[in-house]
This record gives structure tokens, C-alpha cells and sequence, in this order.
């Protein structure tokens, strides 16, 4: 089981209740839409969130550095420069 | 004498704005960009007027010596397979800030290939979030849609600040010994997230 991690429109918070690791990336993306409108999100509810707005969002599966399962959305990002 | 040598690839918005942080790391700088400094760079960029129409490396390069005393390396080229070797050659460490999938492909590659670890940072396309990450972990992400609005626009200059701040801190970890810490970095946090 892992965490998950959401950031959207540079807000970034945890939703608590632990999620299967091997969650496929589109069942994260419509969990994390139905989470972030029920206000499940702590620090990060937004009830009239689109049903697409996590379309392109990337979907991060990492260990941490406790050795903790994460996932994390989070927008893309394609620049450095 | 330094004892490291850094390969910083991408003299843009986060490779600029992280070098004044490296100013003082125990290492040789070797600079690469095939890029010149445009007027609208400077909203974002670590560049001064008298820089526009100087090639970025060698622009970063003169304001580090001019400012600060520090030396490094200017490379102004564009890194392919045909030169990625020689530009990696002797490197301590690799650091990507390119702005594009393949640029970021061709360095990963190079870099594993010349088994130098590598480093890379990244942004969002509004500014509002970034990433430091290890090549062990990373996967670079393409525009939505080509063209698609960068952060070039100097709204974005404080993300741009802390991304780039942080990236510096992970090197100089990195310099010390410390193990290899990816950050997310958003604008309610900075999490350690390996």
C-alpha cells in the first residue's frame, strides 16, 4: 500500500488513506479528481474540479527515503533551460 | 585545487539562476549551451543586459568571473552522441536543465554510458512546481503540445529561484558525500521524496 501525493496549481498535499501500489495510473487520476472534490485532500479541495483536470498529469511510483511506498501526481515538466 | 569537475548542461532559466549558488562549491564548472542571450531572457534568466547576444555558456561564464572571481568553462554547443563523450569527459557529476525531452534522452545516455552521475532539474509549464531528481529515477516529460507556453515569462522567476536553489543544495550534497535526495518542489513545499 502507498501514499498518495497530489499538486495542482502548485498546491501539494497528502491524501491519507493508503492506496494499492500497483493502482493503475488512470485509476489514480480519477481517485485524485473524486478525493480533491469530496475534500478528502487536506489543504487541497476544490469541489467543482474538472473530470479531466488530471488528464496529463504524470503518475511518480517511488520508494522513499524510509523506505516508504509513494505515489505522487503531478503536472508535467518539460522545462529547465 | 578543485577535486570535482561539473558538467552543467542548459545555461537557461534554472541552469542560470543555480549558478550564482554554485559559486562557492569545491569544483571546476564546465558550462554547455549553444544558445546566445535574448533581450525577454533576462526576466528569467541570470543574465545582464551588457550578456544579450552572447553565447549563454560564455555569458554565464563572464559574469561568474566578473562578479564573483570564479572560474569555469565555457562550452557553446549543442550536445549530441557526436560530442556528448568529450563534454562529459573527466566529470565528477552531470547536471540537466535542458528545456526538452531529447535533449534531457541524449544526456541520460551519454551520461550512464560514461558512467557519471547525473542529475537533472525540470519545471512546469505555468511555474508553479519543479523537480531535482537522479537519473536512476528520472523520466523526462514532453511538452502537451509542441510550442506549448514556457516559463520564460519573469512571472515565474521565484519558482524558477527555489527549483534552481535547491538543485545547488543537492549538488553540494552531492560534493560532500551525501547520498543522492530527489525534492519536489511546489508552492506549499519542499518534500524529499528519495
Amino acid at each position: 500500500m502507498a501514499l498518495l501525493n497530489i499538486t495542482y496549481q502548485g498546491q501539494s498535499a497528502d491524501y491519507e488513506l493508503a492506496i494499492d501500489f500497483a493502482t493503475t495510473d488512470a485509476d489514480i487520476r480519477r481517485i485524485a479528481v473524486e478525493v480533491v472534490r469530496s475534500g478528502g485532500v487536506r489543504g487541497l479541495h476544490l469541489p467543482h474540479l474538472q473530470p479531466n483536470a488530471f488528464a496529463s498529469f504524470v503518475v511518480d511510483r517511488l520508494t522513499g527515503p524510509a523506505g516508504e511506498q509513494r505515489i505522487f501526481l503531478r503536472p508535467k515538466v518539460p522545462f529547465g533551460g | 585545487m578543485a577535486s570535482h569537475r561539473i558538467v552543467l548542461c542548459g545555461v537557461g532559466a534554472l541552469g542560470s539562476t543555480a549558478l550564482p549558488y554554485l559559486r562557492n562549491v569545491a569544483a571546476e564548472l564546465r558550462l554547455v549551451d549553444f544558445d546566445r542571450v535574448e533581450s525577454k531572457n533576462l526576466a528569467a534568466q541570470w543574465f545582464v543586459k551588457q550578456s544579450i547576444g552572447k553565447n549563454k555558456a560564455e555569458a554565464a561564464r563572464l559574469q561568474l568571473a566578473n562578479f564573483y572571481g570564479a572560474k569555469a568553462e565555457a562550452m557553446g554547443v549543442r550536445l549530441g552522441a557526436h560530442n556528448a563523450a568529450q563534454l562529459l569527459a573527466d566529470c565528477t557529476l552531470a547536471v540537466d536543465c535542458f528545456d526538452n525531452a531529447d535533449s534531457r534522452i541524449a544526456l541520460s545516455e551519454a551520461a550512464r554510458a560514461a558512467n557519471v552521475p547525473l542529475v537533472h532539474a525540470a519545471l512546469a509549464a505555468d511555474g508553479t512546481f519543479g523537480i531535482v531528481r537522479w537519473d536512476e529515477r528520472f523520466v523526462p516529460d514532453r511538452e502537451d503540445a509542441e510550442g506549448q507556453a514556457t516559463c520564460e515569462g519573469g512571472e515565474h522567476l521565484p519558482m524558477i529561484g527555489l527549483v534552481g536553489a535547491m538543485l545547488a543544495r543537492t549538488i553540494q550534497d552531492f560534493l560532500s558525500g551525501s547520498e543522492r535526495r530527489d525534492f519536489m518542489i511546489s508552492m506549499t513545499s519542499v518534500m524529499r521524496t528519495a
